[in-house]
């Protein structure tokens, strides 16, 4: 035996008590993990760059620029690289089924944002050699169920074709699998080429330039520049990093980061509340055997560490277990969610649990350790 | 020459207030204990035999006097020495046994060695030699409430002396138990006396327990009266 087999054989003294109070731990971990899962996934920002800088109309993100900007943005000194797009946003079979086609100059978009996307040149090359090809990202191939070779048909919103149709038919040429789990690849890769020529209206125009600043520039200064070059342009632009962007993006619906922590706050004080009430009752129930603990010549603080440790094991084990089904939840939810447990997720999770399993013990741990023996023997 | 006594209170002083009233215990106690002794400790209730346990087990503290055991004043040190002094010099055994209720017998006997520096082996043989010495082979996974009264009395006795300290306080260890498991009880602690040669204070009110005892000493108004063992 040790004091560890002791700590554990304390806090197993009532099993219901403490299969509830782990409980309560693992479904605010579960909480906490699916939470910080979103926030570290292709939804959240986290993982989006801050070196790519986007290029959009000063007008607002559905308003078009001409792609006659190319070439001045490509001049500018300190842009290593610079891609375009046109997006379209449609359905498949159902209304429902949402997904976006970024319309690009595929040699561009490898020299600008390939790495990041996972884009192999024998993807590239697959993409070149049919003006309707397509590249799938891993999330969306595996959502829909798309195989390479399928032909697939996407329904505009907006973007109507020449032929007054709004059904756009791709073959899929490749799927790029992104760099890391975080990347979004809940989406479609097309060429521009194909869409610009076809589309009824907004020849010429694209929805964002995409530039990689030379290794060095930083993406703030260069995209002030770059402003500054269309400003008393027809076209202004606006230009922000990757994750400006997506931040600036999310915050249109509400401050994502900030509801994460409220409610993530919410449930830890409120888990708080609930295990220091639990363990101040659990130890005010045996201040005898503290004190037979005491008088054996354990010291108060050994009777303190023994109290933390009971706390601390209620809090791995719930929160071991909470964060297991997070992990579960974020694969059964597939990529449509994009949730990525990632280490760094597990990490500040693991801290936490570490934290609120001292500061919710501290307060009975202190209790236990100041009782004097004699009183303690009194309450038999 | 005479031999230092292994337990020596001189002029020790203790009080108590409640309520804001004084009560005193001890005005000007004395008492010494040869090493090897078995001394009972009788007297009325409220006479300060628990006071005086307390003091001897580092629990409780004199106001004023001196309290030595082994030469190490005890009234001098701090309540952290006071637990580490206990851990290493002194068994005690409770009236109510005192055993924790989630721990088996061997587990119950193993705690006081936590605190040595002993591997899980040399701790495992050690405590079973203590439950076999008290009669309790083949139940060290018995937990106390599969126990009766004498058996986990014999555990709370194993537990008190698996450290081999030189001193064993028993806090009315019989008043709990039948005639029989008393006398179990007592011809254990005048074997671990004779044996062992354990220091051993016991109080009590059982004039029959007291009897396994060398001598008696009769705690009255703070002061002692001491009588030959009959």
């Amino acid at each position: 035996m040790t004091f560890l087999d002791l700590a554990w054989k304390n806090a197993w003294r009532k099993p219901l008590r403490t299969v509830l109070l782990m409980v309560c731990v693992a479904v605010a971990f579960l909480i906490y993990g699916l939470t910080a899962s979103f926030l570290a996934g292709s939804q959240g920002a986290s993982a989006a760059s801050e070196d790519i800088i986007g290029v959009m109309s000063a007008a607002g993100r559905t308003q078009a620029l001409p792609r006659a900007h190319l070439s001045r943005i490509a001049a500018e000194p300190g842009v290593a690289a610079v891609g375009y797009m046109a997006r379209v946003r449609g359905f498949v079979d159902v209304e429902k089924n949402v997904i976006a086609v970024s319309a690009v100059e595929p040699q561009a978009l490898m020299a600008v944002n390939g790495k990041e996307l996972g884009l192999t040149p024998a993807l590239v090359e697959a993409l070149g050699k049919g003006r309707d090809r397509v590249l799938v990202g891993r999330a969306l191939a595996e959502a829909q169920g798309w195989r390479v070779g399928q032909r697939i048909a996407v329904t505009a919103f907006q973007i109507a074709r020449q032929d007054g149709g709004q059904d756009w038919r791709f073959e899929i040429a490749g799927i790029f699998e992104g760099e890391s789990a975080s990347t979004d690849t809940y989406f479609t890769i097309a060429r521009y080429d194909y869409v610009n020529a076809a589309r009824a209206r907004g020849k010429d125009t694209v929805d964002a330039f995409i530039v990689r600043p030379r290794d060095g520039v930083k993406a703030g200064a260069l995209a002030t520049r770059i402003d500054a070059l269309f400003a008393n342009s027809a076209a202004p632009t606006r230009s922000q990093s990757e994750k400006q962007f997506l931040e600036a993006f999310l915050r249109q619906y509400a401050d994502i980061g900030l509801i994460v922590d409220l409610v993530t706050g919410a449930a830890f004080i409120t888990l708080l509340l609930i295990v220091v009430n639990t363990m101040v009752f659990a130890v005010r129930e045996r201040p005898f055997e503290i004190g037979v603990l005491k008088t054996l010549g354990i010291s108060r603080l050994r009777i303190m560490a023994l109290v933390l440790s009971e706390t601390l094991l209620v809090f791995i084990i719930g929160g071991s277990v909470g964060l297991a089904l997070a992990k579960l939840g974020t694969v059964l939810a597939g990529p449509t969610l994009g949730l990525v447990f990632s280490p760094l997720v597990l990490v500040k999770a693991a801290a936490i649990v570490l934290a609120l399993g001292l500061a919710t013990g501290l307060l009975p741990a202190i209790n236990a350790m100041r009782i004097p023996i004699i009183i303690a023997f009194r309450t038999r | 020459m005479t031999q230092d006594p292994y337990i020596a209170l001189a002029g020790v002083r203790k009080g108590y207030r409640i309520g804001g009233e004084a009560i005193p215990i001890f005005s000007a106690l004395d008492l010494a204990i040869p090493r090897g002794d078995f001394v009972a400790v009788m007297g009325p209730s409220g006479s300060g035999k628990s006071t005086l346990l307390n003091m001897l087990a580092g629990i409780d503290v004199p106001d004023a006097g001196s309290l030595s055991i082994g030469n190490h004043r005890l009234d001098r040190m701090g309540e952290a020495a006071r637990s580490t002094w206990r851990a290493h010099n002194m068994g005690i055994v409770f009236q109510f046994y005192n055993l924790l209720p989630m721990l088996n017998a061997a587990e119950n006997v193993e705690l006081p060695l936590l605190l040595k520096p002993l591997s899980a082996r040399e701790r495992r043989v050690r405590v079973g030699k203590m439950l076999d010495l008290v009669g309790l082979s083949g139940r060290e996974k018995q937990y106390p409430s599969m126990m009766s009264g004498g058996q986990q009395q014999r555990v709370g006795i194993a537990r008190a002396i698996v450290s081999d300290p030189g001193l064993l306080l028993c806090d009315e260890p019989t008043g709990d138990l039948d005639r029989k498991s008393a006398d179990e009880v007592l011809e254990m602690l005048s074997f671990l006396n004779r044996q062992l040669e354990k220091t051993i204070v016991m109080v009590t009110h059982d004039p029959q327990a007291a009897r396994s005892a060398k001598r008696t000493l009769h705690l009255d108004k703070g002061q002692f009266v001491e009588r030959a063992a009959s």
